[in-house]
Order: structure tokens, then sequence, then C-alpha cells
């Protein structure tokens, strides 16, 4: 290795492998370490229980809740953002103009901080809220919506896809950009429709863009925290718990360490495992497809 | 040369005077009411104190005031003392030695008797025999009822038994269909903190006062308890009681009943003016099963906290937050100056009694005196480490299955006897 000649570059990345090291290579072995400990943080006396906090991981409803939850959340979540972000960057395309202020109109509900959201939600979904009065003077009653299990993970799952459809749009209305105009016109003077030109020109050109809103999307759902934080703390009886809340009520809760760190690695292993098949299944429906 | 000597003199005095200073530092609840306390008592003793520097800083929320200390505790950068710590999480920093006991420094016993504490410190003995928390605060939750909407539905007083609440109901409802008794979503939802603002209220009423877990045993008077679920779930299934989440429903006559902390006056006062003691609401102790004795006082939880001294401080560190706090809780005029600052009442045997602070109550906040009064029936919550699992497993197991109708109140009960038993073992 020419050191002197790499000097230069090891400065520049520099910066963030001093971070990467800080904020991810130490806590991750931090973490590691932990799993194998019961341990609240500030006993003098670190108890190793070798396998136990995996013995219990996956022997607790709790985690069991969390995992199955997560592929509830997916299957609401992945269709509907797709389809949404998709009609998003459709409609921004096809705009005569001020498209970028559109894009970037979309694009809000991301910056958003999803306490604020979740709090507005929950005013607006309040027993009391004009919408729900409106809904019991209409028909009489008005749903319970933190309340029924089914409904709390669509209500939950609405407001992801809310404020994730505009982000996902921009990598649709990128992908849209790079669709050369010829191809359209030239199917246009075979005679083909605009569903016909979409089916066959923009679906298959999309598939990179596919390809990384689906992963992103189902790598999301295994982060999921704030809205279930703010509107239901998990229930009720744990029909919107996630790993994340697992992970937070276990560490910061009940001062569980390293038991809350077991249930970060089974969740990192977890969204490996689930992404990688994902791809797989994405990468093969492209390859039969013949987008690849 | 003579000048030269004077100022080194002078300057060596000056470092050896700061070397004596001893600075300890000391974490105040998030609450902005209690920090402007705790930073009026630390100026107050620093200014006959000079050789005490006193940090006050409200504590960290990362997420919470616990996990702030813990990390503190954790990076090894703790405060000399704190307060806001009530005695479950106490018990989790007293068996990780993370804080001292009181009652191993001289002094202890003249503190208590000092500050009238005599009764009230009996509640927060360890299961070692030590006092780790010396109690700042005890807020008993009552019932706040709305009298001007019982008045107009034909009742002069709020009622006091199960049987009276439901027969407040049916009235309620006859006359306003869209009004409820009581709002409480929070039944609904497992999180371990709000059983002590629902079941513990109405559970010590009705038990007399009766632990719920003694060390390691669950001492629960079961009768008492299932009593309370059912009524929980009578109110429910009568739509009395309504669990879904409300903005506001008290404070705008929706509902007629709440349960109360003195915490919530200084709010409604800004917020809510109309709300006046004696007029629009009164505050009782909270309601009992039929069959309870008239005469006999009744109990309730008591939001409770208090101030602990962390083992990490040095033994010079621990000497002076000593002296600082003996100094501010030998004072009554400094538990005075609690009251009118934050509105909530000291931890002391005489808050109802001693003209200083009965006078005070009556002629600025006549709604705290029942607070006052009722100290003495006002329990604070267990000791035990696993106090948030097994008050989260009352709601899961318990709570919520029989509220739904998935459970009996008998069987609800059981469920979670059965659930926290080999917790309580750890």
């Amino acid at each position: 290795m020419n050191w002197k000649k790499d000097v230069g570059g090891w400065l520049l990345a520099s910066p963030y492998v001093l971070a990467a090291t800080v904020f991810f290579l130490i806590p991750l072995g931090w973490s590691l370490s932990l799993v194998f400990y019961d341990w609240n943080l500030i006993d003098p006396v670190r108890q190793f229980v070798g396998l136990e906090n995996f013995r219990t991981a996956f022997t607790t409803s709790r985690v069991l809740y969390a995992f199955v939850n997560t592929y509830k959340y997916a299957a609401i979540f992945v269709p509907s953002v797709v389809v949404a972000a998709l009609v998003l960057a459709l409609i921004v395309q096809h705009l005569p103009r001020l498209k970028q202020f559109f894009a970037v109109g979309f694009f809000l509900p991301y910056l958003a901080s999803g306490v604020a959201v979740g709090l507005v939600v929950r005013g607006i979904l309040s027993y009391d809220s004009p919408f729900n009065e409106f809904l019991r003077a209409t028909f009489g009653s008005s749903p319970r919506w933190l309340r029924d299990p089914t409904l709390a993970l669509v209500v939950i799952s609405a407001m992801i896809v809310w404020k994730f459809a505009g982000y996902y749009a921009l990598i649709f209305l990128a992908g849209l950009q790079g669709i050369p105009r010829e191809l359209y016109e030239a199917a246009c003077l075979d005679g083909a429709g605009p569903f016909v030109q979409f089916r066959r020109i923009t679906l298959p050109l999309l598939y990179p863009a596919f390809y990384t809103v689906l992963v992103l999307a189902v790598g999301l759902c295994f982060g999921i925290f704030t809205e279930p934080y703010v509107l239901t703390g998990g229930g009720p009886r744990f029909a919107t718990h996630t790993w994340q809340l697992e992970i937070y009520y276990q560490a910061f809760d009940r001062y569980r360490a390293g038991y809350g760190a077991t249930v970060a690695v089974l969740n990192a292993v977890a969204t490996f495992v689930s992404v990688l098949i994902i791809r797989r299944v994405v990468e093969a429906w492209g390859v039969r497809r013949g987008f690849r | 040369m003579r000048r030269w000597l004077v100022g080194g003199m002078l300057m060596a005095f000056g470092l050896l005077s700061a070397a004596q200073v001893v600075e300890i530092t000391f974490w105040t609840a998030p609450n902005p009411s209690q920090e402007v306390f705790w930073r009026q008592m630390a100026e107050a003793y620093m200014a006959i104190n000079p050789n005490v520097k006193i940090v006050v800083s409200p504590m960290p929320e990362v997420p919470t005031s616990e996990a702030g200390i813990l990390a503190a505790i954790a990076a090894r950068t703790p405060p000399t003392a704190s307060e806001n710590i009530f005695i479950g999480f106490g018990e989790q920093l007293a068996r990780s030695k993370a804080i001292v006991p009181w009652n191993t420094l001289p002094g202890w016993d003249n503190l208590v008797q000092n500050r009238a504490m005599n009764q009230t410190i009996e509640g927060w003995k360890f299961a070692d025999g030590n006092y780790y928390i010396i109690p700042l605060y005890v807020n008993a939750m009552l019932i706040g009822w709305r009298l001007d909407i019982l008045r107009e539905l034909g009742y002069s007083q709020p009622p006091r038994t199960y049987s009276e609440v439901l027969a407040v109901g049916e009235v309620v409802k006859a006359k306003y269909p869209g009004k409820f008794v009581w709002l409480r979503s929070e039944l609904e939802v497992p999180t371990w903190w709000q059983r002590w603002f629902d079941f513990f209220v109405f559970y010590y009423a009705a038990s007399q006062g009766k632990a719920l877990i003694t060390g390691r045993e669950i001492t629960a008077d079961d009768q008492a308890a299932i009593g309370v679920l059912q009524f929980f779930k009578t109110l429910r299934d009568r739509k009395f009681l309504i669990t879904e989440p409300l903005a506001t429903g008290f404070e705008l006559g929706r509902t007629v009943m709440t349960v109360l902390g003195p915490w919530t006056f200084p709010w409604w006062r800004e917020n809510y003016p109309e709300l006046v003691y004696g007029q629009t609401f009164v505050v009782t102790p909270p309601p009992v099963p039929d069959a309870y004795p008239a005469e006999k006082p009744v109990f309730t939880f008591a939001d409770a906290k208090g101030v602990v001294l962390y083992a990490q401080a040095t033994p010079a560190q621990r000497q002076a937050m000593w002296e600082f706090i003996q100094w501010v809780f030998s004072n009554p005029a400094h538990d005075l100056k609690w009251i009118e600052i934050t509105g909530m009442l000291p931890a002391r045997d005489d808050v109802g009694t001693n003209a200083l602070f009965t006078s005070y109550i009556q002629e600025k906040e006549p709604a705290l005196l029942p607070y006052a009064q009722n100290i003495p029936y006002a329990l604070p919550p267990f000791a035990h480490p696993e106090f948030v699992e097994i008050q989260e497993l009352m709601g899961l197991e318990c709570i919520y299955p029989v509220l739904v109708g998935e459970l009996t109140p008998a069987r609800g009960w059981d469920a979670w006897k059965r659930a926290i038993r080999p917790l309580l073992v750890k």
C-alpha cells in the first residue's frame, strides 16, 4: 500500500470514518457484548446470563407481536406507499409548470416532526373532534379509531404512508424523467394508448426506482417507532407494537440494557433477512419480466 | 520585591480559599416551579455559607427523567443529589448501591423530628430497613366533581359510594346523553404509571389502604380489587365511562368526575378561570364500595417523590449536601415557600394542622385544603424493583381484558396475580 499516495484519501474520509467508529462501530460492539448480560446500566455487577436473553426473547409474546406486526405494517404500508408515490410522481411529471414547487411540497411531510403529526392525528380522531361529531351525527356512531386493533394499525400505517409518499415520489420522479420521450412518441405512432404506454414503457423502465422504493419501504417497517409511541403506545393489546417500541421499553422503561440489546440484535437480523428476501424476489421478478 | 511578595501571598490565599469551596450539584424535577424553589434555596444557603457552591439544574429527560439519571450514573456524571425520585425507582437505585441511606448520616433523627415527618417517613422505609429517600411532597390523589352540573341534576353533594356514582350516571345520561361520568382513556392503555391514577386510587380507597405488594408477597385485598374492577366495568358497560381519547372532559363539563392532583389548579387558574372551588367544583376522597363504613377514613394513592443522595459523590460533597438538605428541611418557612411556588404539599405530618400552612391554604388556595387533610391517608406506591412490569401487567392481563369483557373481574385479578408471581421473587 502506498501510504504517501493514500494519505489524502484517508484525510478526506477521516470525518466519516471517525463518526462511523464513534457512533456506529463502538455502540455495535458494545451492544453485541451486552446481549450476554443482565444489567441495568448502573449496577456495579453485570450478571453473565449466556444465551438467556435470547431464550427470553424467543419465548415472550411481546417480541412475537413486534415480529408479526412488522409484516402486518408492511402488508398495508408497502403497496399503499408505492401506489401513492407513483401517483404523486405521475401527477408532478405531467404538470405543465411549477413541477419543482409541487415536488418539494409533497416532500414536506417527510420533514415534519412525527410527534407533532401524531398529536394532530390524535386530535382529529379524538372522540369529540368535529370529524367524529360529524360521523355520529350522520351515521349514529363513530369508529374507535385508536382503540380497535385493526383500525389502529390502519391509522398508523396511513400516517406513515402520508409521511413517506412524497419522499418515494421523488425517486419515482427521477426515474420518470430518465425515460426518453422518443419511446412514448414511437409508441404513440404505433397506436398505443396511455394505459398501454404506462404498462409497456413506464413500468418496465421504472424498475430500478421500484427496486429502490420496495427495499427502502420494507426496511422502514422494521424501524417504526414515533407514530405508535405517540398514538397508541403499541396497544390495544400489542396490536400496533413494533420492534423499536420493544427496544425502547426494555432499555428505557425497564432499564434492561442487556435484554434491550438482544432485541435490537434480533431486530437487525430480521431486517437483514427480510430485506434480502425482498431483494431476491424483486430481482427474480425483474429477470423474469425482462426488466433487468 | 515587597509588592511581588504580597501579591504572591494574596494569590496563594485566594487559591487556598478556592480549594476549600465545595461544589455540589442538585438536579430538580423537569418542572420550572420546582427549579425556581431549589434555586432560591441554594442562593439563600450560599449567601450564608460561602464555602459551598450549589449548582441547581433540571434533570435531563432522555427520554424519561429516570433514564436520564441512569445514563448519568452509568457515565459517572450524576449530581450530588436530586429530587423527583419515587420509591419504586429508589428501590432499584438502592439495590444497585447507587444511592446512600440518609439515616446513616449524623442528625437524621433530628431532621425527621424538625420536619414533623415521624408518621410520613414510615411509608418510605426500604426492605433493608434504611431510608434512601427524604420525601419532598405528597400529592394525595382525590376526586374532583363538577358541583355545578351535579346541582343541575338535583344533587347537593357528590356521591360517596359506587351505587351512588352509578345513580348519578343514570341521571347524567337521562338529561345529557352526550355527557359522561368519567373520562379515562388511559384505562385501556397498559402504560405502567397510569395505574397510579386510576386503579391504585380506587383500590386503596376500597381496601382501607391495604398494600398491594409487601416485599416479595402479594398482600392485596382480593375482594376490594375485584370490586374496583367490577365498578370500572359497570361504568363502561353503561356508557358512564368513556375510554376513548377525548381532548378535554371535566374542564368543559363533558364529564362530572375526574381523578385530580393539586398540580392541576395553577393550570386551571390560567386556562379555566371559571372553575372555582366550592362553586363549580369540589374535591372528595375516592368513591368506596357500598358497605364501606361512613365514619372510617378513606385512603388513596399518593403521588409522592423525594430527594436522594448519590453514592458517586465524594465524602466532602455528601457532607456539604447533607448540611444543605438539613438546612432546607428544618425550617417550616421553606415548606411554606414550597407550597407558594409549586402549589404542591410538602411531605409533613402537620401540613393539615399547622396554622402556618392551613392559614395560607385557606386564604390563597382553598382547593388544597382537602389534599392537606388527606395526606395521612395517602399511600405511596409499592417498593419493588420490577414495578414497571408489575404495573404494566395490571393493564394488560387484568384491566383491559375485564373492560372489554374477555375476563370476569375475578378471573382478571387472578390472571394478574399469576403473571406477576415470577417477577416478585426476582
